[in-house]
């Protein structure tokens, strides 16, 4: 009878390690708890994060399960880069409650865009059909500025943060130049992002 | 002391596999499910299907760009087989890309505004084709499963009308086999 107990408690030791390896894979991939597009970024330029190993063979098996989850079929860094953001310029997490004003540049890339995700990583469910902004619409040759609220605004350029809640960004650069991800901190024109105000602040 | 020495053994080799285990197994699982929802859907294996035009409404898969037309051929490989992918000609950004039943982007190729893409996808292990059979790119693909993606620059309603124009010219079809393996084109 001691031995079959004895037994027992080991299978159960066993299950208790399975169960806790597996759960521990993935809290530490972000698969588990408040984990962001941005938690594991390697790379920040402003507040702007990436993971260069994105859609690479060689990202780790930590990487490729965050990517599976938050950038599923994304491209391989050579033929688009993707940064991303959930915070303003003064570090706050971005909010649907608030208005934001939005300034970039050109970027060393054949073309880019803007684009805002509700917290599920998904397009936040308006029909104001401003959920992004791309070279095509503001050009790339000029510095432009634009707005992020939940309302539109008496600007030329308005991302709708419409049912977002809190939100974050995602930059992308397709067939960007050699080398920008590698010299981002030169090379990438990082969008800033400045609080104009809150629902219900003075 | 022996018993407590044992289940500590026990407990952290459990862990290690467990941990190892849903690493390597969440990509797949994730990849499986995603495909799995697409076939619900109604896309095929073996032939593209252009998704309608990325709203929150028609979103399927997380951070979709609504700049973006996307169109989905997934495959399955075995043995000797080969896929012809080719694409129809459109003016802005267009490329192809191939992921694997891991999530790999394992190939990506970029297309002419002018000529459209002209591939073959060859099973894992296959031969590579003849010259006088296939002149152009050949991709052999790490995994018998997966899926190739068709990104086209559509922001607007009119350029998505176009890009349902320019991919009714799509193929993603398996090559028919000679008697000595190699594929026709």
């Amino acid at each position: 009878m001691k031995t079959i107990l004895v037994y027992v408690f080991y299978l159960l030791v066993i299950v208790a390690g399975l169960f806790a390896g597996g759960v521990s894979a993935l809290w530490m991939s972000g698969l588990l708890g408040k984990s962001t597009i941005s938690s594991f970024a390697t790379v920040n330029v402003n507040n702007w994060t990436t993971d260069p190993s994105i859609g690479a063979a060689s990202a780790d098996a930590y990487t490729r399960a965050r990517i599976a989850r938050h950038g599923l079929l994304a491209l391989a860094k050579e033929e688009a880069i993707y940064f991303a953001r959930s915070t303003d310029d003064d570090g706050e997490p971005l909010l649907e409650a608030c208005s934001y004003e939005l300034k970039g540049g050109p970027q060393e890339a054949l073309w880019w865009s803007i684009t805002l995700y509700d917290n599920d990583s998904r397009l936040p469910m308006n029909d104001d059909n401003r959920l992004s902004i791309d070279a095509t619409l503001v050009g790339n040759t000029d510095e432009w500025s634009a707005i992020i609220s939940s309302d539109q605004p008496d600007a030329p350029f308005w991302l709708s943060s419409r049912s977002a809640g809190q939100f974050d960004l995602t930059l992308r650069l397709y067939q960007p130049e050699p080398g920008v991800i590698e010299d981002s901190r030169q090379r990438l024109f990082a969008p800033s992002v400045q609080k104009v105000d809150c629902e219900g602040s003075p | 002391m022996k018993q407590l020495f044992i289940a500590t053994l026990l407990l952290v080799l459990s862990f290690v596999i467990g941990h190892i285990t849903a690493l390597i197994a969440v990509p797949s699982v994730i990849m499986d499910t995603a495909m799995d929802r697409m076939q619900e859907r109604g896309l095929k294996h073996h032939q593209f299907t252009l998704s309608p035009r990325t709203t929150p409404q028609t979103q399927t898969v997380v951070r979709p760009s609504p700049d973006l037309a996307y169109s989905v051929c997934l495959f399955e490989l075995s043995g000797n087989d080969a896929l012809r992918i080719q694409t129809g000609t459109y003016d802005r950004y267009t490329s192809v890309s191939f992921f694997d039943d891991r999530t790999n982007n394992f190939a990506t190729v970029r297309v002419s505004s002018d000529e459209g893409a002209d591939i073959v996808l060859l099973a894992p292990g296959r031969a590579r084709l003849g010259t006088g059979v296939f002149e152009g790119q050949q991709i052999e693909a790490p995994s018998q499963r997966g899926l190739i993606l068709i990104r086209r620059l559509a922001p607007t309603e009119n350029d998505y009308a176009r890009v349902v124009e320019a991919s009714a010219a799509d193929r993603c079809a398996t090559l028919e086999r000679s008697s000595d393996g190699e594929g026709s084109a």
